[in-house]
């Protein structure tokens, strides 16, 4: 390619420049090495959490540990914080005066350097390109059990400090330039449950990171190191164009928010429970500052803290960019850390969002996802059209038992759902924000495990209202085939999903449990792990999302579809509505519209 | 005997006749008629009978590719559609697999909620439950429910109706039952179950899959009705065949009762064709591109053989689809693919197309925005005069005007940036390419690539450039090249049961007796087309991976007795598939059987290769000399470039590039570096000097 064009003219900073063609056609090999190691992995791994749910990522950083390019099939939070685990690794490397060296494999999961949390274990295979080091090609996936104090790697929720959550792995080497650790991966096997699967798992991630390597180099040695770098730097400088600009449309100003986490409901302590995130957010011209000032304490002694950098700054980028990037509107923009130049994130130490080592941070999942809830609430004020009313939260479940004398595990996400949006109703019974999971096949799930699914739909009647509904939440209920064992994290049974400009709240989450003996215990979203017994069951109950703007401005031919499928009750239509539907189940359009003038004069008086 | 093909496309429908007793074969154009498609087709049919003195009664087989089953999904567009289902699970349907299409997108919709196949109004719960591994029946079904249902659908005015229950795929015993009732109440609705359209695992991809067929059957079925009476009334006797997407072709009936069968028929046909026209240069591993005004289709051949899709990543309009497909990705890069600078500042083409209307800015219909046409007519690569066999002169003038536009955004000369438009659109499609080979531990030096569709000769020599691909074959008729690959097929069924069998604990018996089952059931449909056992060659595979895994790989498995010896080298295969596909394999993990597989070909008659004459010389077939614009070590500039007549060429005589090779449904560039040589066969084989 020649190199006599002119840069484009807000290019910045470049070390050298780059013609538009080739930058594009860069960002392609990047974008397909990438794909490459995702679709691998995924396809090469054993346990379903990460084959069926995709809770798993795959990425490229340079040399300077920024962030490349990511798989666009994984889920944001696994990676998204490649670059942070990148940089973890590199900082234990130079305390320890250790190098990076041609044939090393990396395993890494410390959520003080990097890492999301415990579970999320990376690979990452440092790549050479005539004998400089130039770059990671790095996986991440959630594994099954890490060797924590009960089966599973979700529902840890009594782990009472970082050395509880199971093993610690701070940047070793498990190849140590080409030559297997075999102490470490013996260790390993030993230290965990279900290892085979385990170490199935982390044989694939492996596999993909060294493919990875291999490509990206084959990649600088055809175009030059020179011309590589230079096309990173201009994907990253027009992702952070991009950004800007979108920031820059918005209203400078300060927007404030402020939601509740259940934290443990049954706990005696009142620093265990009801715990508050706060968002101040700060846009000044092309910036953004997301200030969570104001948020509770650390729990200590319990793990629903955040690690800032995994969790708390994955949660503020996947929010900001699906709402000011949202891809249904600008398409497909090159995923790096350009993007993140922008936004400065304030988390002060000691708090939910930013702990202090050791406090545990296994099981803060779901408070993530609320962080990211609460700046989308702090956001919808500056742009009310491109956010949803609240979203419900997740719940993680663990399965578990033994067989034939091995430990078999299973997890599962359940699905909370999407408030109501600009002229769209939420998404029902969907991961939401920064979890985008999948569910597992009832069909696989019994031919494989002794658990039997009896349930599986929408929640009756649970439509919040607002002129553009509530997402309904889905019931779902396991039984147990065998004695076995079951611990839960989960959010939202105490705080419903915010309603936004006139719409309800949503409807809370619950847990029940179900004995073979018929009694029905209501849990709390926080369940250690439980011994179950033949014919016990499991029911998940997901959050429905908040309903936006007044329901009475809805469409009254909508709110007849509705009832017509299911929905929402005749009751409800009048009631939540103002619509009346005869008993032949057609709409009244002038007793409607009469019954909503009352309505609104009544209101208008009761102010 | 005599064949005819009609391949119905966006904008035109092609037509091919051929005569196995002579050889001949003779094409015909004309416009497709959206509206009804079997219009245009059956008006094609007979214009091509009566400008060739062909008599419609002498015809045996009409051969059809359609995409009436595609666009019906695509544009959401089929029956008011019922379901059947367990009590407890209303919904799989609408939940899916719980996750957004996208990652980082607030005002997505999903589009099994946003266009439901069925609407939760429709969608009828009833008693009955079936347990694995054995089909176990926990629950009976609930046959007063079923016919409770069943008149409701009725009377809610539905006019298809999906049976789906859990665990159909080991015993479809409970649909079986509930399809009888159905019929029994309902007598005109068209009725799926889900075992009999995809006996799979995995009750949401199955459940839509057969949603998806019961949403389009009532309109398919119509429209081989129609299709049939037309033939009919035009005097034609002969037995209408109908592409699917498995790279054969089915019965009218079949694809009647099975549409979903027909999702992909189109660019199938393109593969198929493709291999086709490339057999006689002797190449046994193939790349077929096929590129057209706003895709371009990719497909991978190997000995003959297509690889097939893995049933999870086939997806139409959003929703996924549990049936046999060919391998093929279509990308978003075509001969109208848009150029343009996105408000980031990058250089952007495609996915958009300004299409045939209002089309590349050349073709003065309209069109304003700078395309990929444009781009090449800029460089010389086109020859205005010469487009479609000169029926649409190209504007060049307007052409340099949106180049030059594009270049003035991105600061470039406007050589460079139409040079850039080919670079950024042969990229994409070299990404393509190298996903399902490079990808898949196959080396792409070791292929040709088999150039079609009205724009694939443009662009083939420099794709294969970027991919150290030596040979490129451009076939005789490149544009019509799926509807000849449609008189190239065999009638092909697929069989398929969920196995789930553990290497070390197989039994065998049941293995057996289960694909003993599979073949009576395509014996059986092969019948029904009047096909014997004789003239049915059978294919046995299976799904298989290590246990636990999520994914399967398609293994081949032995004919004849399946013994201990069989299964080795059933293990072998697999291991050795999963190191090409994933560049690891685990010799120790045990593995699973998960589906079997039966394919089932039947020969129908081909069309023959009529000789290609030629022409007398070079010299003859030169139309004038002009410029082009390619790039040669790092640096663009002019060349001077010969534009030859491509029917005139001489055979066997080489001639170098850059030239420019000039026919009615297409334009090949041969680049500098690139010599071209027509081969007796008809096909040009461009090949790389270096």
């Amino acid at each position: 390619m020649t190199s006599d064009q002119q840069p484009l003219p807000e290019s910045q900073g470049n070390r050298q420049s780059i013609d538009p063609v080739t930058a594009n056609v860069i960002q392609g090999a990047l974008e397909n090495i990438a794909v490459e190691m995702g679709h691998k992995l995924m396809r090469m791994s054993y346990s379903s959490i990460i084959r069926e749910s995709e809770d798993f990522g795959a990425g490229l950083v340079d040399a300077d540990g920024r962030g490349l390019c990511e798989t666009p099939q994984s889920t944001p939070l696994q990676s998204g914080p490649i670059p942070g685990y990148v940089r973890g690794m590199r900082r234990l490397f130079e305390a320890r005066g250790d190098t990076f060296n041609p044939g090393d494999v990396i395993i890494h999961n410390s959520a003080y350097h990097g890492a999301s949390h415990g579970p999320d274990v990376a690979f990452s295979v440092p790549v050479f390109h005539r004998d400089a080091l130039v770059g990671h090609s790095v996986t991440t996936a959630h594994h099954l059990d890490i060797g924590a104090l009960s089966p599973g790697s979700c529902g840890i929720v009594d782990a009472m400090d970082a050395y509880a959550e199971g093993l610690q792995f701070k940047a070793l080497k498990i190849y140590d330039r080409g030559k297997l650790n075999a102490p470490l991966w013996e260790m390993l096997r030993d230290n965990i449950r279900a290892s085979d699967l385990v170490v199935g798992d982390m044989e694939a991630q492996i596999a993909a990171s060294r493919i990875g390597a291999e490509r990206y180099g084959a990649l600088i040695e055809h175009y030059g190191l020179a011309v590589v770098e230079a096309a990173s730097d201009e994907l990253m400088a027009y992702s952070e164009r991009m950004m800007r600009a979108a920031i820059e449309k918005l209203p400078d100003g300060v927007y404030h928010a402020i939601t509740h986490i259940d934290g443990y409901l049954d706990s005696p302590d009142p620093a265990h429970k009801n715990l508050a995130i706060e968002v101040t957010t700060t846009i000044a011209g092309s910036e953004i500052t997301v200030d969570f000032t104001g948020t509770a304490p650390q729990v200590p002694d319990r793990p629903i803290n955040m690690p800032l950098e995994g969790t708390t700054d994955c949660a503020v980028w996947l929010t900001i960019r699906s709402i000011l990037l949202d891809s249904e509107d600008h398409g497909h923009i090159p995923q790096n850390s350009g993007l993140t130049r922008p936004i400065t994130i304030v988390a002060p130490s000691g708090t939910l969002v930013n702990p202090i080592f050791p406090a545990p941070t296994i099981a803060r999942f779901c408070t993530g996802n609320q962080a990211a809830d609460t700046l989308m609430k702090a956001l919808a004020e500056a742009v009310p059209k491109q956010v949803s009313a609240g979203i419900g939260n997740l719940h993680v479940i663990a399965f578990s038992g033994i067989r034939d004398e091995t430990h078999w595990v299973h997890m599962e996400i359940h699905e909370g759902s999407y408030g109501g949006r600009y002229g769209k109703d939420g998404l029902d019974a969907v991961d939401t924000l920064y979890a985008n999971t999948r569910n597992n096949p009832i069909e696989d799930l019994e031919s494989h495990l002794p658990l039997r699914v009896h349930r599986y739909e929408l929640r009756d009647e649970a439509c919040p209202a607002g002129r553009w509904r509530g997402g309904i939440g889905s019931i779902r209920e396991v039984e147990f085939l065998e004695d076995g064992g079951a611990s839960v994290e989960g959010e939202g049974h105490e705080y419903a999903p915010w309603g936004f400009a006139g719409g309800d709240d949503g409807k809370t989450a619950g847990l029940q449990y179900r004995r073979a003996s018929g009694e029905v215990l209501d849990l709390p979203s926080k369940l250690p792990n439980m011994a179950a017994k033949t014919g016990d069951r499991v029911i998940m109950i997901g959050p429905c999302g908040g309903g936006y703007g007044d329901p009475l401005e809805r469409d009254p031919h909508q709110v007849l579809e509705d009832v017509r499928d299911g929905y929402l009750s005749i009751e409800g239509a009048l009631s939540d509505y103002g619509v009346i539907i005869t008993a032949a189940g057609d709409l009244d359009e002038a007793a409607t519209t009469a019954a909503r003038r009352s309505r609104r004069q009544e209101n208008r008086g009761g102010k | 005997m005599q064949l005819i093909s009609v391949d119905v496309g966006g904008t035109f429908t092609d037509l091919v006749f051929a005569d196995t007793e002579n050889n001949a074969v003779l094409i015909h154009k004309v416009p497709t008629t959206p509206d009804d498609p079997s219009i245009g087709a059956l008006d094609g049919i007979r214009e091509l009978c009566r400008r060739n003195d062909i008599e419609p009664g002498a015809i045996d087989h009409v051969f059809h590719g359609t995409t009436i089953a595609t666009n019906a999904v695509l544009e959401y567009d089929g029956a008011r559609t019922g379901m059947i289902t367990n009590q407890g699970y209303r919904d799989i349907l609408h939940i899916g697999r719980h996750q957004r299409p996208q990652n980082y997108s607030i005002m997505q919709d999903i589009p099994w909620q946003n266009r439901p196949l069925v609407r939760r109004r429709h969608r009828k719960v009833v008693g009955g439950r079936l347990a694995p591994p054995t089909g176990e029946v926990l629950e009976p079904l609930d046959e007063a429910a079923v016919r409770a249902a069943a008149r409701e659908l009725r009377d809610e005015g539905v006019e298809a109706v999906a049976v789906c229950f859990l665990f159909s795929y080991i015993d479809p015993r409970h649909e079986e039952q509930a399809k009888e009732i159905v019929r029994d109440e309902f007598p005109e609705a068209f009725v799926t179950t889900s075992a009999a359209i995809a006996p799979q695992f995995r009750e949401f991809e199955r459940f839509t899959t057969a949603a998806m067929n019961a949403f389009i059957g009532p309109k398919v079925r119509r429209y081989v009705e129609n299709f049939a009476t037309g033939l009919r009334q035009n005097e034609l006797t002969a037995e209408l065949h109908i592409m699917g997407s498995n790279g054969g072709v089915a019965t009218a009936a079949m694809v009647a009762e099975r549409p979903v069968m027909t999702l992909l028929s189109g660019p199938a046909a393109g593969v198929l064709g493709g291999a086709w026209a490339a057999a006689p240069s002797g190449h046994d591993r193939l790349i077929t591109f096929d590129v057209g005004g706003t895709s371009a289709d990719i497909g991978i051949v190997i000995d003959g053989d297509f690889s097939e899709s893995t049933a999870r990543d086939t997806w139409i309009g959003g929703y996924p689809v549990l049936v046999p497909m060919i391998d093929i990705d279509t990308i978003g890069a075509g001969g109208g693919s848009i150029a343009y600078v996105d408000d980031g500042g990058a250089f952007r083409v495609g996915p958009h197309s300004a299409g045939s209307r209002p089309g590349p800015a050349a073709y003065v219909k309209g069109g304003d925005r700078p395309t990929v046409t444009d781009a090449n007519l800029v460089l010389g690569r086109l020859d205005k005069d010469n487009f479609l066999g000169g029926e649409m002169a190209l504007d060049e003038a307007a052409a340099h005007r949106v180049i030059g536009e594009l270049a003035n955004r991105l600061g470039m000369d406007e050589l460079e940036a139409a040079e850039g438009v080919l670079t950024i659109l042969n990229s994409n499609m070299t990404n393509a390419i190298r996903a399902r080979t490079v990808q898949k531990g196959l080396d792409p030096r070791g292929f040709s690539l088999v150039a079609f569709g009205g724009a694939g000769p443009l662009h083939g020599a420099e794709v294969a450039a970027m991919l150290d691909i030596p040979e490129v074959i451009v076939p005789t008729h490149p544009g019509i090249t799926s509807a000849a690959g449609l008189l190239t097929t065999d009638l092909k069924y697929d069989q398929i049961k969920t196995e789930f069998q553990v290497k070390g604990a197989v039994d065998m018996a049941k293995l057996a007796a289960d694909f003993g089952q599979l073949e009576r059931e395509l014996l059986d449909q092969f019948a029904a087309d009047r096909l014997s056992a004789d003239d049915v060659r059978l294919v046995r595979s299976g799904d298989l991976r290590y246990v636990g895994q999520g994914y399967e790989l398609r293994v081949a498995f032995p004919d004849g007795t399946l013994d201990k010896a069989a299964l080795a080298a059933v293990w072998t295969g697999f291991h050795r598939l999963h190191k090409a596909d994933y560049g690891h394999f685990f010799p120790d993990s045990p593995i699973e059987i998960v589906n079997i597989r039966l394919t089932g070909s039947g020969h129908v008659p081909k069309m023959g290769r009529p000789a290609i004459v030629g022409g007398d010389s070079l010299a003859h077939a030169r139309v004038r000399q002009g410029t082009c614009v390619f790039r040669t070590d790092g640096t663009l500039r002019p060349f001077d470039t010969v534009y030859y007549q491509r029917d005139a060429l001489p055979v066997d005589k080489t001639l170098d590039g850059p030239a420019v090779l000039l026919q009615r449904d297409a334009t090949t560039v041969v680049p500098p570096s690139w010599n071209a040589t027509l081969e007796p066969s008809g096909n040009i084989i461009l090949r790389h000097k270096g």
